[in-house]
């Protein structure tokens, strides 16, 4: 834009902003991952890197591999439940658009503790489910809903459905339904449309809704310890009981950092495996 | 064939809103379940409706939690769309600054971000309290404003903005009447997500609280190691039901209007 | 667009001039106190007197869990007056400057409580914290599904109750557990011996359910769990929902807990927090507020005051010989490290 100059400057309060209370204080918490810890968990003003040797254990290592498992795990699935759904608001006319995005974002308005056990109540062994289906006859044993991996795939998912549905609806709106009537005045089958044109046309909600569901998913902790029956931890707990039951903030803090950086790559690389396939696409 | 497929799109995202909705329909029951525990079903009674309003501490929370929310997403929203707005106009290395500003305090663990920004206010002896709260609810709601809205921007075509500027239009012009109403759906998405990310947030919220400004989440976790009594689910009811009645009237209203201007 | 803007702009003059209203009516002459507690630690009532009698408003905020209070009053400038320390966090903050001493002055009443908790290893004198409620870590279980006597830590290993056995989701109770079973302290500093109890423990993780604290009542009274390791007033509070579900002491021994009272450092109104632990001391004002909270009260003079149902209940007055068997959880120091790395590798699912 020729004279958009001016229009910089509007860019100021918000990284002022993060500057003073995002970037400073991070700053003096990562000075805390070479620090150490002292007797009684206060931390001692003495420079060490002990707390990044720590992290190389199989332990931690196998402990990182899940957490990004069950991130890019929570990532597909939610994608599967939020594309159709965000399309088929994208659809609507503008205001029963904004009446169903309050719909989906309502129930995450109620606290997510509350939710949670609402689920447990569901799940459990004397639970909705297994009442209905053991009185319906269909089954003589409760069946194992809750504490296992599936339970805490279902919690992750509709916590963070609503980060992937936004993003997805934001840009199928604007969608130009031209291109796909083109499309289809082609002859491409609606699934060709979809995957040729649509979902191309779409890539941006698409990758900044997988990334914030990603990045969310990671710091989980309050899911697997509800859902899961704090059986198998993820490197969200782990770092929470850093900095409370083991009283360890520079290994937290250390724990923190690497998680952060790795994630940072992750998303690096999703970035240029999209842009890589887009320019396949493009060529073909 | 057309008409099917919206069809079963529509069957879809109905069964996804069930899903949604699921839990929502058990703790809404259990609101009336006589058991201040509430681990188990134990009979039907009104009472926490009763108690909840003489109930000072879940008022005082509610009350806190409701106008943090509207404070701090109001300013991040604000913060986020000009922010979102001016990036294009940097150069690519200044942008990549910026993304990568935007998208840290998205990656880093919350407990981390709550103790830096508890150490940061005790370092500059700031008073924890509503203030530190709107502080902290700004910061973590804000990148999620920008990534939004850089969503929109990212897939906009820059036609129009470019016939404004042809046709004489100056720059702050163009994105009054052009660019802005034309990503105000995603304005409206980064709102109510910051909205709701503020509403629910419990971790960073527990470090920068002070005495006096519990917000509803800070409340309900405090209740947790003797249970959450049903008081919290009558009001969570009484918060859905509020909402969805003020949708319900908001669309009535609307139609009522768009009516007499079309007839 | 301009109305979204209109109403963004109106909405937002709207809740500052509201909050600023809440802000300015707080701000009257008037003595606060700013408690900082476990959840339902006070009856309601008891602080609605305290605050008519003595002319005060009473602040009640709560924490889930020892480490956040600390971390949050570790920072500094927390602003609150009364903490609720658990026995081990006490003597960690001891240790850490961060709490300060009470003035006994202020709280005659303090030769109420039994002598049994005038001299707690973790702050031996009451120097910086008062004894407030109490339990033990014993085992709960369900009548309808466990059959026989349990009289023994052993008993969760019995393979019948495989997937329905419940832990507390807390490391050092949790090894506290494998420690006991096999001899050994609680509060081991001994690698050998944490090791052997980690081993131990790990045959026990098939049988699990779920580890949990703060939901631990609900499912027993569930019946998802049928045994488990819980607090003695959790217990009361069970039973009192499922009345088939027992509680017993385990003959190896087992943990000993208190919350406390206690004043942290730089706290504005000291003077008044002394007095509000003084009248909670009381023992006609403690009999209305332990019979609401439903733990024990180790205020000696308040108990031929407490009604029949509440002295008969054992799980809030547990036994002489039960409380001899029981032991304190120590601030291990350093050895902390290795607790933790234990419970993660309990958890890493291997």
């Amino acid at each position: 834009m020729k004279n958009g100059k001016q229009l910089k400057i509007l860019a100021l309060p918000a990284f002022v902003w993060l500057g003073a209370l995002f970037v400073l204080p991070m700053l003096m918490i990562t000075a805390l991952s070479f620090m150490k810890r002292g007797t009684y968990g206060q931390v001692v003003y003495e420079f060490t890197l002990s707390n990044y040797a720590r992290m190389v254990d199989p332990l931690y290592i196998q402990i990182f591999f899940d957490t990004f498992l069950v991130a890019v795990l929570t990532t597909a699935i939610s994608l599967v439940c939020a594309y159709p759904m965000a399309y088929y608001i994208s659809r609507m006319e503008r205001s029963a658009q904004k009446i169903w995005l309050l719909l989906v974002m309502i129930p995450f308005w109620i606290n997510f503790l509350v939710r949670s056990y609402a689920w447990v109540i569901i799940l459990r062994s004397q639970g909705v489910i297994n009442s209905l289906l053991l009185s319906a006859g269909l089954i003589h044993e409760p069946l194992p809903l809750l504490y296992n991996f599936g339970s805490v795939m279902v919690g992750m998912v509709y916590t963070l459905l609503p980060f992937m549905v936004l993003p997805i609806y934001v840009s199928l709106e604007q969608l130009d339904r031209r291109k796909l009537e083109a499309a289809y005045d082609l002859g491409a089958t609606p699934w060709k449309t979809f995957w040729h044109v649509t979902l191309p046309l779409t890539k941006s909600g698409v990758m900044t809704g997988s990334i914030l569901v990603f990045v969310s998913s990671i710091g989980m902790f309050v899911v697997p310890d509800v859902m899961g029956g704090a059986k198998s931890a993820l490197m969200g707990n782990v770092i929470q009981n850093q900095f409370l039951s083991a009283r360890d903030w520079p290994f937290g803090s250390a724990l923190s950092i690497v998680l952060m950086l790795l994630s940072m790559v992750l998303i690096y690389l999703y970035y240029r495996a999209v842009n890589a396939a887009e320019a396949k696409e493009g060529t073909a | 064939m057309k008409a099917l497929r919206h069809r079963t799109m529509a069957g879809y995202s109905w069964a996804m809103l069930v899903f949604l909705y699921l839990p929502i329909a058990v703790l809404m029951l259990y609101s009336f379940n006589d058991s201040r525990i509430n681990a188990v079903w134990s009979g039907f009674t009104w009472k926490w409706y009763v108690s909840l309003f003489d109930n000072r501490q879940v008022m005082e929370a509610l009350w806190n939690s409701l106008s943090i929310a509207l404070i701090s997403s109001v300013l991040a929203t604000l913060f986020g769309t000009a922010a979102a707005l001016a990036m294009k106009h940097y150069s690519l290395r200044w942008r990549s600054v910026f993304n990568g500003l935007t998208y840290l305090p998205i990656v880093i663990p919350e407990i981390m971000m709550g103790l830096s920004l508890l150490v940061l206010f005790s370092q500059i002896h700031l008073e924890l309290g509503k203030l530190t709260l709107i502080m902290a609810h700004v910061t973590f709601s804000l990148p999620y404003v920008i990534v939004i809205i850089n969503t929109r921007l990212a897939d906009m075509g820059k036609e129009l903005e470019e016939a404004a500027q042809d046709l004489g239009a100056t720059a702050w012009e163009t994105l009054r009447h052009i660019t802005l109403p034309l990503i105000s759906p995603s304005i409206i998405a980064g709102f109510l997500m910051s909205f709701t990310l503020s509403l629910d947030d419990f971790v960073i919220s527990f470090f920068v609280a002070g005495p006096n400004s519990t917000t509803l989440p800070l409340y309900i976790y405090g209740l947790v190691k003797r249970g959450v009594s049903p008081e919290v689910n009558a009001l969570s009811t009484l918060l859905i039901v509020f909402t969805v009645l003020l949708v319900i009237v908001a669309e009535l209203f609307r139609r009522k209007d768009s009516k007499s201007l079309t007839f | 667009m301009k109305k979204w803007k209109s109403l963004m702009i109106g909405a937002m003059a709207a809740a500052l001039a509201l909050t600023a209203a809440g802000c300015s009516s707080s701000s009257q002459e008037e003595q606060v106190l700013n408690i900082y507690s476990w959840a339902d630690n006070f009856n309601p009532d008891v602080i609605k007197d305290f605050e008519q009698k003595f002319n005060v408003k009473v602040n009640y905020d709560m924490y889930g869990s020892n480490e956040e209070m600390l971390a949050k009053i570790q920072a500094g400038a927390s602003g609150y007056d009364l903490i609720q320390p658990s026995d081990y966090m006490v003597a960690t903050m001891i240790k850490l400057g961060l709490l300060e001493e009470l003035n006994k002055e202020n709280i005659p009443n303090e030769k109420n409580i039994v002598s049994t908790f005038q001299t707690p290893p973790f702050d031996p004198g009451n120097k910086h914290s008062l004894v407030y409620t109490w339990g033990i870590t014993g085992i709960a279980y369900n009548k309808k599904y466990v059959k026989g006597e349990i009289t023994s830590w052993q008993d969760l290993w019995n393979p019948e109750y495989k997937g329905r056995v419940i832990m507390l989701n807390d490391p050092r109770e949790v090894m506290g557990v494998g420690l006991i079973k096999n001899g050994f302290s609680n509060s081991t500093k001994d690698k050998g011996e944490l090791e052997k109890a980690y081993a131990d423990l790990k045959t026990l993780l098939p049988s699990v359910v779920a580890f949990d604290t703060d939901n631990i009542k609900q499912k027993m009274i569930a019946e998802e769990a049928w045994i488990g390791t819980v607090w003695s007033g959790d217990a009361a509070i069970i039973n009192g929902e499922n009345p088939d579900v027992e509680y017993v002491v385990p003959k190896e021994g087992a943990t000993i807990w208190a919350d406390t009272l206690a004043i942290p450092k730089g706290a504005k109104h000291k003077e008044l927090a002394e007095k509000f632990i003084n009248y909670l001391m009381d023992p006609e004002v403690s009999v209305k507020n332990y019979e609401w909270i439903g733990y024990s009260n180790p205020n000696e003079k308040a108990y031929p005051l407490h009604s029949e149902e509440y002295r008969a209940n054992k799980m809030i007055f547990l036994d002489k010989e039960d409380m001899a068997r029981a032991e304190w959880l120590v601030d291990v120091g350093d050895t902390l490290q290795e607790y933790d790395r234990y419970w993660t590798e309990m958890k890493s699912g291997r």
